[in-house]
């Protein structure tokens, strides 16, 4: 049903909508108020195997450095699961990317193996061009937003949020501390540091634990829908949030969504997956600039992304059925 | 109309099993006399508990003897338990390999190698701790191990990602995990040291100064003195039940805060 109604529910709808029902929350279903001016343009083929050197072109205003690379990355589960096939990824410094595909296509497996949390059954994966045992030191620190908040149940919501710095061996330090207050601020918790995980609401549980994937002030932050449990209004102001600190601390972000208008709104490029095997299909870049802010999310440019993504995704989710079928 | 007493949870937990005791030992009290029963076959709860004020003293030493040997057997557990499970959780070889001999440990009958370490050990009161640190000792260790290892592999993918020392996974992650088991292996064990005490006593048969509960018991038998068995069974059925809700209190006191186990249902 998710994705269904992502693609079908807006204004565009699609010619086509999809078959594909999975499990899957439907989220920031965001009405486009203004019906897209612009033809369409073309989209690019989909791409089975891309070439990471394709996705180069478009990224020229970002440095050239690449933070990750993922390349010919299978992952195969013990029960016989194909999660992912010849992923390959090349994500640059300072770039905003995010992924974007039907629930089950592999992305979270993805983002756990450029997290370096899951071996890769095949390929390889790169950090800062090399290989995982440098990853952490000074410079190339990671972050990571699970889809479930995933908060250690018996400390309250500061210890929580302190947890990166405590393991890293610099909570003691007087910075930590205005580190931490910043990063509750942030996703508006100051007042709630001395409650348990459980008496928080859903989406104050994922706020904390957005703000104890930030309170490290990471190199590369990689997300995992971490929104989808929110409210519109927390949800917007959150997103702005990212981008605004994306820009100020040269931050590289990978964001795993289910919305098509988040990925539009946030990212420079949408890397749209398939499901079964899962792999990468389409990487579409999102040509605008930053700031970007409400007056973006009402623009007929974002209308035409949103519509392209849209039908990207559409294609993906096709690809899956006939592979299935 | 509610009664308020009656819709207060808290004190329908409590009155509820009391009224059950008192009403069957009223039933057992009134079968007894109506039926005249003899007191060598079975007492009614006043000649116990007339037994119970009479012999206050030996049974009161008896039960000291008694304790003695069931908290030191608890403490023993508990610190090899708790040992034994953080050695279990260092390494999977280290567990395959010793964890069987734990299971072993569990499933011999103490019945049968009490009289041998009662021969072994000079002192009846360690060889009857020994006896009842076998018997207590396996819900600690497999309780222990079992929460060390449930770990939210999420949290534990993340600590990995900081790279954070083994001490500090288990420190900050597994032995906080580990509290609501450990706490539940607590709880059978508190109850199975008692046993464990009393078992290994009625073999070795202990008696003069060192006597426990359960010689006085079997002592009592012997005797015809059937209330002051009885209520040497009261006392030893008391302690039990004060162990378990000394345990759950002291459960309560560490969860209450997060853990669903401790939780007040709120409405
Ligand atoms: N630990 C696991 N063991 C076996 N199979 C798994 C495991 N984790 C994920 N899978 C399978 O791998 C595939 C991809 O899962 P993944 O969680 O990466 O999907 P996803 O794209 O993140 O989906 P969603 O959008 O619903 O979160 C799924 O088919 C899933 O069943
Ligand atoms: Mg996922």
């Amino acid at each position: 049903m998710a994705f269904a109604a992502v693609c079908g529910n807006d204004r565009f709808s699609l010619n086509q909508p999809t078959a594909y029902s999975g499990p899957g929350t439907v989220s920031g279903d965001r009405t486009v108020t203004q019906p897209p001016a612009t033809p369409l343009k073309q989209v690019h083929p989909a791409r089975p195997s891309p070439d990471a050197a394709v996705t180069d072109g478009r990224t020229e205003t970002m440095g050239s450095r690449p933070v990750v690379q993922v390349s010919g990355v299978d992952k195969v589960y013990a029960n016989g699961t194909v999660a992912l096939q010849g992923a390959d990824l090349t994500v640059k410094q300072g770039e905003f990317v995010s992924l974007l595909g039907p629930s089950g296509c592999g992305k979270s497996t993805l983002l756990r193996i450029i997290a370096g949390m899951g071996e890769a059954t095949r390929g390889t994966v790169k950090w800062w061009e090399q290989d995982y045992k440098v990853v952490g030191d000074k410079g190339r620190k990671l972050a990571f937003v699970f889809q479930n908040a995933t908060l250690m149940p018996w400390a309250r919501v500061r210890k929580n949020v302190r947890l990166p710095l405590d393991l890293e061996g610099t909570a003691k330090r007087p910075e930590s501390q205005q580190k931490i207050d910043e990063a509750l601020e942030m996703v508006g918790l100051q007042g709630f540091e001395t409650a348990f995980p459980r008496e928080l609401s859903g989406g104050m549980q994922m706020r904390a634990s957005i703000a104890r994937a930030m309170v490290t002030e990471p190199n590369l932050l990689l997300m995992d829908e971490p929104f989808g449990a929110l409210d519109e209004m927390t949800r917007n102001k959150l997103n702005d949030d990212v981008l605004r600190l994306w820009q100020a601390k040269d931050w590289t972000v990978v964001f795993v969504t289910h919305s098509v208008y988040e990925a539009v709104y946030l990212s420079n490029r949408v890397v749209v997956m398939a499901a079964r095997p899962g792999r990468i299909v389409e990487d579409v870049a999102i040509d605008q600039p930053y700031p970007r802010s409400s007056d973006f999310r009402v623009s007929t440019e974002f209308a035409g992304y949103c519509r392209r993504v849209s039908q990207a995704l559409e294609r993906a989710s096709q690809m899956g059925e006939e592979v299935a079928s | 109309m509610k009664l308020p007493l009656i819709s207060n949870e808290r004190f329908v937990q409590i009155a509820a099993p009391i009224a059950v005791g008192l009403l069957f030992l009223v039933a057992w009290e009134v079968t007894v006399v109506a039926m005249e029963m003899p007191r060598y076959l079975l007492p009614g709860p006043s000649a116990i508990f007339q037994s119970l004020v009479n012999d206050w003293n030996t049974l009161f030493r008896g039960l000291l003897m008694t304790l003695k040997v069931t908290l030191m057997a608890f403490g023993i557990a508990l610190v090899l338990g708790v040992a034994a499970s953080l050695l279990f959780v260092q390494s999977k070889w280290i567990e395959v390999s010793l964890f069987p001999y734990a299971v072993l440990m569990q499933v011999t009958p103490i019945v049968a190698i009490a009289p041998l370490i009662i021969i072994w050990v000079d002192d009846t009161t360690w060889a009857l701790t020994i006896c009842a640190v076998i018997i207590a000792i396996f819900p600690i260790i497999s309780n222990t191990t079992l929460g060390l290892r449930s770990v939210d592999p999420n949290l534990l993918s993340m600590f990995r990602m900081y790279r954070s020392s083994r001490w500090q996974e288990l420190t900050r992650l597994r032995i906080p995990s580990a509290l609501p088991y450990f706490f539940g292996g607590l709880r059978i064990s508190s109850g199975l040291a008692l046993i464990g005490a009393v078992v290994a006593e009625f073999v070795a048969g202990t008696g003069g100064a060192r006597a426990g509960l359960a010689y006085l018991i079997l002592q009592s038998g012997y005797n015809l003195q059937i209330p002051r068995m009885f209520a040497a069974l009261a006392l030893i059925t008391l302690t039990g039940i004060a162990l378990f809700a000394l345990m759950v209190w002291l459960s309560d006191l560490a969860l209450r805060n997060w853990h669903e186990s401790a939780l007040r249902v709120e409405h």
